[in-house]
């Protein structure tokens, strides 16, 4: 019998292997950790889990995590408040907080659709944004998707979606990383670049 | 550990880890295989875009023994189909076409006959044709190049070459049954007229550069759909995104 048969420890290695990214092994080898460490410290990740499970939630605007009802940035008086930037999740929006050189609200998804996996709109609740541009005060709405098939499909969707509220929908342009050389870029990244072009 | 290169079409790619992808390919050579592709999420890496759905490339990769996961360490674009990315009904059809491929193949079971069809569905999807019917057609052609070819020469369930065919299609027996079969069976059996059968033989038939010049609409199309519908769900046991899934207008 193998030791990821066994009662308690198995139980742990179970639920290991359910967070992302996370294979058998690596559970296993975490759970043996967890059980050679000292109590308290180990204790401390159960507690921290359990205070983020307790005090945690998504705002019931934007969808990213919040304390409250509201997050701290729909909360904020002083964001602009007619801007949209949309993403999938909330540490892409953190990303582009980090930039300070956006001033706008936010709207998290929590995913993309999928045509592949079968993920729809209702898993994303396109409906909550689209619910967002009806109340009306929104001027823009940037669409800030992963470049990925999924994140493609979602960008597109969504700008059917919200095109008839008559707003300016943009999407972040995407192509040629900093500092490497255009020879380098690839088909796709390179075609995408020129249709993202600007005049100067 | 030894170094193989083959062409390969991605059916699937998933992240993996903090900074890796695991990605499903039908290839020419070893037929479909997975293989884990190191640092593909980073802004800098050697992948570029060629793991992303249904890119046509040319594959490197190791082969570790004991191991069913391979290691992916270069991937050359031959075709993006780039086109396949800003349109969602052609998005949706490829990604059923990719998935039925997924679905119905083993690892490491090489068909260069799947392979080529799916590349030459993706190339008529790309080119502007009705993806839905693109779709559809391929399905058939991807089923019929696999142990799953749809019975339309004699009954599916008995084997009977002679009797009266009932105008009807078992998904549980794959193929149009006989009268008696039919009547055994006839809650499970769709209808399907002698224009639907007419259609399903030559879209077996037919080579892809022909194939699609073949046109259903109305009946026709709404009865194959139906059909290929539940014998999908039949063969692969689950039920896959439908090749209209972000353009149907319910969804929009
Ligand atoms: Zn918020
Ligand atoms: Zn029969």
């Amino acid at each position: 019998m193998g030791i990821d048969n066994q009662g308690l420890l198995a139980q742990l290695i179970r639920e290991l292997v359910r967070l992302p990214g996370i294979g058998h092994k690596t559970a296993q080898r975490l759970a043996f950790y967890l059980l050679k460490t000292e109590k308290d410290e180990a204790l401390r990740l159960a507690d921290a889990i359990r205070a983020v499970k307790d005090g945690l939630t998504f705002c019931s605007q934007c969808r990213n995590i919040a304390e409250g009802e509201l997050c701290e940035f729909c909360r904020d008086p002083k964001r602009d408040r007619t801007k949209i930037l949309v993403v999938e999740e909330p540490s892409t929006l953190y990303a582009v907080e980090r930039t300070g050189g956006y001033r706008g609200l936010y709207h998290v998804l929590l995913g993309a659709l999928s045509p592949l996996d079968g993920v729809g709109p209702a898993d994303i609740r396109a409906q909550d944004l689209e619910d967002r541009l009806k109340q009306g005060g929104i001027d823009e709405v940037i669409l800030a998707t992963n470049p990925t098939i999924e994140g493609e499909a979602t960008a597109i969707y969504l700008t059917r979606l919200l095109r008839p509220y008559g707003v300016r929908i943009s999407r972040i342009a995407y192509g040629i990383p900093v500092g490497v050389d255009i020879e380098y870029a690839d088909e796709v990244t390179l075609i995408k670049s020129l249709e993202g072009r600007r005049d100067l | 550990m030894s170094l193989l290169k083959t062409p390969a079409i991605v059916l699937k790619s998933r992240k993996w880890g903090e900074a890796d992808r695991i990605v499903t390919f039908y290839t020419l050579r070893f037929g479909k295989l997975r293989g884990v592709a190191r640092g593909a999420r980073r802004l800098r890496n050697r992948f570029g875009s060629a793991l992303e759905p249904f890119v046509h490339g040319e594959l490197n990769l190791f082969e570790k023994r004991g191991d069913s996961l391979y290691r992916i360490t270069g991937a050359d674009i031959r075709d993006s189909f780039a086109g396949l990315r800003d349109d969602l009904p052609r998005m949706s059809s490829a990604a059923r076409m990719a998935n039925l491929v997924g679905a119905v193949t083993g690892e490491g079971d090489a068909h260069p006959s799947i392979f080529e069809t799916l590349l030459n569905g993706l190339h008529v999807l790309q080119s502007g044709h009705d993806p839905a019917l693109t779709a559809l057609l391929f399905q058939i052609k991807l089923l019929g190049e696999t142990g799953f070819r749809p019975q339309t020469d004699h009954c599916a369930a008995c084997g009977d070459g002679h009797g009266r065919m009932a105008g009807q299609f078992s998904p549980l027996a794959g193929g149009l049954v006989c009268l008696p079969c039919a009547r055994r069976d006839r809650d499970r059996c769709l209808p399907m007229s002698a224009g639907s059968q007419a259609f399903l033989q030559q879209a077996l038939r037919w080579a892809p550069a022909a194939v699609t010049r073949l046109k259903a609409t109305g009946q026709i199309r709404d009865e194959l759909e139906a059909a290929v519908e539940s014998y999908v769900m039949v063969v692969t046991g689950k039920h896959l995104p439908p090749a209209d899934f972000l353009s149907r207008p319910a969804t929009l």
